[in-house]
C-alpha cells in the first residue's frame, strides 16, 4: 500500500448539499478516513476504490473494450428515430455539458432526475 | 487576410467621419496593408467598429433564473437550429447563451460586459461566458454589499480594504467592481431599503451608502482597473429619486465612475401618479462633471423579464404588478430579484419610462460620455437596439411614437421639446467607441491599426432600424460571422480579465471572515485561470 | 453550526419546524414537529396562506390537515416572527397527491410571507450534481429538464418528454442513461420498455440498468476519481478533487468520444442557413 495522502476542502457529491470541507485521506486505490463528512458521505467516499471491480465494457452480455463500446453506441443513438439522453445527476457539469451536445446532435429526448 | 474597400467608414476613436477608407487586416488585427487573401467590396456602405455593450446581463444565477421562469417566451421566439458546427439555441426575452451570441454578432456587437456578478456566482457566470459564441466578453464582480468591506470601510481600514477587493476581483477573474444599491441591497437582509446617501445602513453603526460609494470609488482609482467603478445607484425606480442621484453624483467628484442605466435614476415626483421626467436636470449636472460616463438603459414598449441585484425593489415590482416573481439570495452580499414586465405605452409610469431613457441619450451632449444600453433584459432586450437607433435618428418617427403616449404626460417630459438627431458618427460612438473606451479596452470601438478587426459593414439604408438590424457583414477578429443576416462562422469569444496584486497578507486576513462568512470553504473560492475561456489579462495602471 | 453576524448563537439562533406524514429520526433535530396528514399538503398550505390574509378558516378544515388551530397559528406567528425564513420542500411534496401543485402553493406562501419578513423556498435536492443538470441545461436550452430537439431546436413539455412518460408510453426506441440508475426506481412499465429497446449505461458500477442494457461501459465515480465541477442545491458551483486512481475514463471523455464519433456521421439535419429574424413583440 502506497503512503497515505490527504486532500483538503474535498468536495462530496453524495446529496444536493455538496459539502466542499471534507478531508480524505487516500492511499490512491482506496479511501481511509472521510472526515467532517456525514454517515451518508462516508459511506459514499469509503465504498469506491480504485479496483477493477467491473470489465471495461459490456455489449450484449460480453465484455469488450470502451473503444467497441462507444462505437456501439454511437451506432445505436444515430440509427434510433427518437433517443433519449436521460440521468445526470451522479456525474460532472463537464459530463452534463457533453450530454447535452449528444442529444441536440441526435435531434433527441434530454431529461433528467428532475421530472420524477 | 482580408482587405475591405470602398465602404464610408466612422471610426470616431480616430476621428474618421464617413470617409472612403480602405481596411486590412491580417491575424485578426488591423494593419497598414495586406498582400492577398479575400477582398469584399464594401462600395457605397457604411463602416462601423464592432458594437460594444458596456451593460448587459447574459450570464449567471440572474438570468439563468429568468430563462427558468420564462418557458412561455421560449416557445414563441426565434428559435435557432443547431448544424453540424453550431448548437441550437433560444432567443427572446432571456435567451440562451449559444442564442445569445448569435443575437449580439447579428446586429454587428462584438464585444459585451455582463454588468452583475456575485462573489459566489463567479465559477457560474464564467462557465456561461465561455459558452456564448462568437463575441469577446468581461465580468464585474458585486461588492457594494460585501460585509467583509463595508465593516473596513466603517472602520476606516481603506487599505486593507483595497487589498481585499484586489483579491476578489483576482479571484474572481473579474474584470472590474459592479456597486448595485451601495448598502440597500445588505439592508435587505432585514427587509429595508437605504435609499438617501447620508442615512447610516440598517447592521451598521456609522456607516452610509455614501461612504461606500466615495470609498469604492477611490479604491477601484487606485487599483488602477481600465473600468471604473460600475454603479447602480441607491433608490433605482422611485418617483422622486433624482435627488438621490444628484447627491450620489456628488460623492463621485474627483473620482472616474460610470453610472449605469441612469433612465431609472432620473424621476421627479412625490408618487407614481406625480412621476415625471428630471432628464433635463440630470443631463445638466451631468454635462458639467466629465469625470463620469453613463449609459441610457432605455425603456422600450413590450415585453421583457427585470433581473437586479436590487432585491428590495424587485419586491415592489413583484406586489405593483401581481405577476411572477422569482427571489435569490446569494450568501453574504447580494441576491437578485426576477419580475416579468410588460412596459405600455397607456401606463404613464412606462411612458415617463420611455421618454426619460431617449432624453438622457438626447440632451447629454457628449456622445463619449452616454451608452446606447437597456440594460438587458430590464428595459428591452438588447436586440431591440436598432429601435432606439432609429427614435435617436429620427425626429419625426419619435413625434410619431410620442403620439400614442397618453396626452397627461406631455408636461411630464421633456422629449418633444427636443429636436436632435443623431449622426451615424455619433451612434458610431454611442455604440461602439464611447462604450469600448470607458470599458479601457484600447483594441475594441476602433479602426486604428493594431486593434482587433472586428467591424461591422452596412447597407445604407433609409429604414435605419433595418440597416442596424441587418449587417450586410458583421466580422468579428477578421473572420465572417454574419453575412446578409446569415450566421456563417461561430468561434469562441475571449475574456477580459484583470489579475489586480495584492499584499501577501491578505489571504490570512480573510480567510477566517471569509469561512465565517461563507459556506464555501476559501481553498475552493478562487475561479482558476484554465476555466477561463481564452483569459486575456489588461493592465491594471493607478489613476491619480 | 455556523454562525454569523445575524445569527452569532448559531443553532441556538434558529429554529427548525419539520413538516412529515410520520415521525422520523429528524424530528430529534428539530424544534417544532408538524405530522401532516398523508394526502394533505396543498390544504394544509392553501390553510396557512388564508390564515396569513386574515381570511375566516373553519377548525374542521384544519383538523382535516391533521393539525390544531393552534399548531397553524403559532407556526405563522414564528415564520412572521423570523429574520430569514426558509421553506426546504423535497420528493414528499413534489410526488405526492397534488404534485407540482403543492410546490406551487409552497413556493406562493413563501412569497406571500414577504409582506411580513424575508422568506424564500428552496427544493431539497437528492442526488448529487442533479442541480447542475437543471443549471445547466437551462443555459444551454432555456430549460430546466423535459425537453426535445426534434425538430432541431430545444422544446419543452413535461409530461410529453419527461423520462417516465416517454418510456412508459413506448415512445423512445433507444435510451442512453448516465448518472442514474432508473432500472430500480422507475415503474416496471417504464423498466420494461427499457429492456426491450437498445439502453446504454455508463455508471461506475453494474447497475440494475446496466443488467438490463444492450451497452455498460464502467466510468470513473465523479467527485471521488474523476474531477470537474458540481452544483449545489443553491446552484453554487464547486471544485471536485479526485482522491483515487480509476482505472476506468471519467464519463465527460466517454460521452465525447461518443459526440465524435455521431459527429462522423451524415447529419440528420444537413446545412441550412440560419437567419437572424425580427422578433415578435407583443
Amino acid at each position: 500500500m502506497s503512503e497515505l495522502k490527504i486532500i483538503n476542502n474535498a468536495t462530496c457529491t453524495f446529496c444536493g448539499c455538496v459539502c466542499d470541507d471534507i478531508q480524505l485521506h487516500s492511499d490512491g486505490n482506496r479511501i481511509h478516513k472521510a472526515v467532517k463528512a456525514c454517515v451518508l458521505g462516508k459511506a459514499w467516499f469509503l465504498n469506491h476504490t480504485g479496483d477493477k471491480k467491473y470489465p471495461d465494457a459490456i455489449v450484449d452480455g460480453k465484455e469488450t473494450s470502451v473503444e467497441e463500446a462507444i462505437q456501439v453506441s454511437a451506432d445505436l443513438l444515430y440509427d434510433a428515430d427518437m433517443p433519449l439522453v436521460y440521468g445526470m445527476s451522479n456525474t460532472t457539469c463537464e459530463a452534463q455539458k457533453e450530454c447535452v451536445a449528444l442529444a441536440d446532435q441526435l435531434c433527441g429526448l434530454l431529461d433528467s432526475h428532475t421530472s420524477l | 487576410m482580408l482587405r475591405v474597400t470602398g465602404g464610408k467608414v466612422f471610426d470616431p476613436a480616430n476621428g474618421i467621419n464617413g470617409e472612403v477608407r480602405d481596411l486590412c487586416v491580417d491575424q485578426g488585427r488591423f494593419v497598414g496593408s495586406v498582400d492577398g487573401g479575400k477582398t469584399i467590396d464594401a462600395t457605397g456602405m457604411v463602416i462601423f467598429p464592432g458594437g460594444v455593450d458596456v451593460h448587459t446581463h447574459v450570464a449567471g444565477g440572474s438570468i439563468n433564473f429568468a430563462r427558468a421562469m420564462t418557458p412561455e417566451d421560449h416557445r414563441r421566439t426565434q428559435a435557432f437550429i443547431r448544424t453540424k458546427t453550431r448548437r441550437s439555441g433560444i432567443g427572446g426575452m432571456a435567451p440562451t447563451t449559444f442564442a445569445t451570441g448569435y443575437l449580439y454578432a447579428g446586429m454587428g456587437f462584438t464585444t459585451v460586459n455582463e454588468a452583475a456578478v456575485p462573489v459566489l456566482s463567479a465559477r457560474h457566470t464564467h462557465e456561461e461566458l465561455s459558452d456564448i459564441p462568437i463575441v469577446d466578453k468581461s465580468s464585474l464582480v458585486l461588492m457594494a454589499n460585501n460585509e467583509i468591506l463595508l465593516d473596513l470601510i466603517e472602520k476606516g481600514e481603506l487599505e486593507r480594504a483595497k487589498q481585499v477587493l484586489a483579491w476578489y476581483v483576482s479571484s474572481a477573474k473579474a474584470y472590474g467592481v459592479k456597486a448595485v444599491n451601495p448598502g440597500g441591497v445588505a439592508a435587505w437582509k432585514y427587509g429595508n431599503d437605504a435609499k438617501t446617501l447620508t442615512e447610516t445602513i440598517s447592521g451598521y453603526k456609522t456607516l452610509t451608502p455614501g461612504n461606500v460609494v466615495t470609498n469604492l470609488a477611490k479604491l477601484v482609482d487606485e487599483l488602477g482597473f481600465p473600468h471604473p467603478i460600475h454603479l447602480h445607484c441607491n433608490n433605482l425606480g422611485a418617483p422622486g429619486n433624482i435627488s438621490t442621484t444628484i447627491e450620489t453624483m456628488k460623492h463621485l467628484e474627483g473620482h472616474r465612475a460610470h453610472l449605469a442605466h441612469l433612465q431609472y435614476h432620473a424621476y421627479g415626483g412625490d408618487d407614481w401618479t406625480t412621476m415625471r421626467s428630471e432628464a433635463a436636470q440630470l443631463a445638466e449636472y451631468f454635462n458639467a462633471h466629465p469625470n463620469m460616463t453613463t449609459d441610457a438603459g432605455a425603456v422600450l414598449f413590450g415585453d421583457t423579464v427585470t433581473i437586479t441585484a436590487d432585491g428590495p425593489w424587485q419586491h415592489l415590482l413583484y406586489k405593483l404588478t401581481g405577476r411572477k416573481w422569482g427571489n435569490l439570495d446569494v450568501e453574504n452580499e447580494t441576491g437578485c430579484g426576477i419580475v416579468p414586465y410588460t412596459y405600455k405605452p397607456s401606463n404613464l409610469v412606462n411612458a415617463v419610462q420611455w421618454a426619460v431613457g431617449l432624453e438622457l441619450l438626447l440632451l447629454i451632449d457628449d456622445p463619449w460620455r452616454v451608452f446606447l444600453s437597456t440594460d438587458h433584459p430590464n428595459g428591452a432586450c438588447f436586440w431591440r437596439y436598432p429601435e432606439i437607433v432609429k427614435l435617436l435618428m429620427c425626429a419625426d418617427f419619435r413625434n410619431e411614437c410620442m403620439r400614442k403616449l397618453p396626452v397627461s404626460i406631455m408636461n411630464k417630459i421633456t422629449l418633444p421639446e427636443i429636436t436632435r438627431e443623431y449622426t451615424l458618427y455619433e451612434i458610431a460612438t454611442i455604440m461602439s467607441a464611447g462604450p469600448a473606451r470607458a470599458l479601457g479596452l484600447k483594441q475594441k470601438g476602433n479602426l486604428g491599426i493594431g486593434a482587433d478587426a472586428d467591424i461591422v459593414i452596412y447597407n445604407q439604408e433609409d429604414d435605419v432600424e433595418h440597416m442596424f438590424g441587418h449587417p450586410r457583414y458583421v466580422i468579428k477578429g477578421g473572420e465572417v460571422v454574419i453575412e446578409e443576416g446569415e450566421i456563417r462562422e461561430t468561434p469562441d469569444g475571449r475574456e477580459f480579465i484583470v489579475q489586480p496584486k495584492y499584499e501577501s497578507d491578505t489571504e490570512a486576513f480573510l480567510q477566517p471572515l471569509f469561512e465565517e462568512l461563507y459556506t464555501m470553504q476559501f481553498e475552493n473560492y478562487p475561479v482558476e485561470m484554465e476555466r477561463i475561456e481564452h483569459p486575456d489579462i489588461q493592465e491594471c495602471v493607478p489613476v491619480e | 453550526m455556523q454562525k454569523s453576524k445575524h445569527l452569532p448563537a448559531g443553532r441556538k439562533d434558529r429554529t427548525m419546524v419539520l413538516v412529515d406524514i410520520r415521525e422520523t429520526k429528524s424530528v430529534k433535530a428539530s424544534d417544532v414537529f408538524l405530522q401532516v396528514r398523508p394526502g394533505k399538503d396543498f390544504e394544509l398550505i392553501t390553510l396557512l396562506r388564508a390564515m396569513l390574509r386574515e381570511q375566516k378558516v373553519t377548525d374542521d378544515q384544519i383538523a382535516e390537515t391533521g393539525l390544531t388551530r393552534e399548531q397553524c397559528v403559532d407556526f405563522l406567528d414564528r415564520a412572521k416572527a423570523a429574520k430569514f425564513g426558509v421553506f426546504f420542500f423535497g420528493m414528499g411534496l413534489s410526488m405526492t397527491r397534488g404534485k407540482h401543485m403543492n410546490s406551487a402553493a409552497l413556493l406562493t406562501l413563501a412569497a406571500e410571507l414577504n409582506a411580513f419578513t424575508k422568506f424564500v423556498a428552496m427544493p431539497m435536492r437528492g442526488h448529487g450534481n442533479v442541480t447542475g443538470a437543471d443549471v445547466i441545461m437551462r443555459w444551454q436550452t432555456g430549460y430546466p429538464f423535459g425537453i426535445t430537439f426534434n425538430r432541431g431546436y430545444p422544446r419543452y413539455n413535461p409530461g410529453e418528454f419527461s423520462t417516465v412518460d416517454v418510456l412508459v408510453r413506448g415512445d423512445t426506441d433507444c435510451a442512453f442513461i448516465i448518472g442514474a440508475d432508473p432500472g430500480a426506481t422507475m415503474p416496471q412499465p417504464a423498466i420494461d420498455h427499457m429492456a426491450k429497446v437498445p439502453t446504454i449505461v455508463l455508471d461506475p458500477h453494474v447497475t440494475h440498468t446496466s443488467k438490463l442494457a444492450k451497452v455498460h461501459i464502467t466510468t470513473a465515480p465523479a467527485g471521488i476519481a474523476a474531477p470537474g465541477t458540481a452544483y449545489r442545491m443553491d446552484e453554487i458551483p464547486l471544485p471536485l478533487k479526485p482522491a483515487i486512481d480509476s482505472p476506468y475514463p471519467s464519463d465527460e471523455e466517454v460521452v465525447r468520444r461518443i459526440n465524435e464519433a455521431v459527429a462522423q456521421k451524415a447529419d440528420w439535419l444537413g446545412t441550412r442557413p440560419q437567419s437572424i429574424q425580427h422578433q415578435p413583440i407583443s
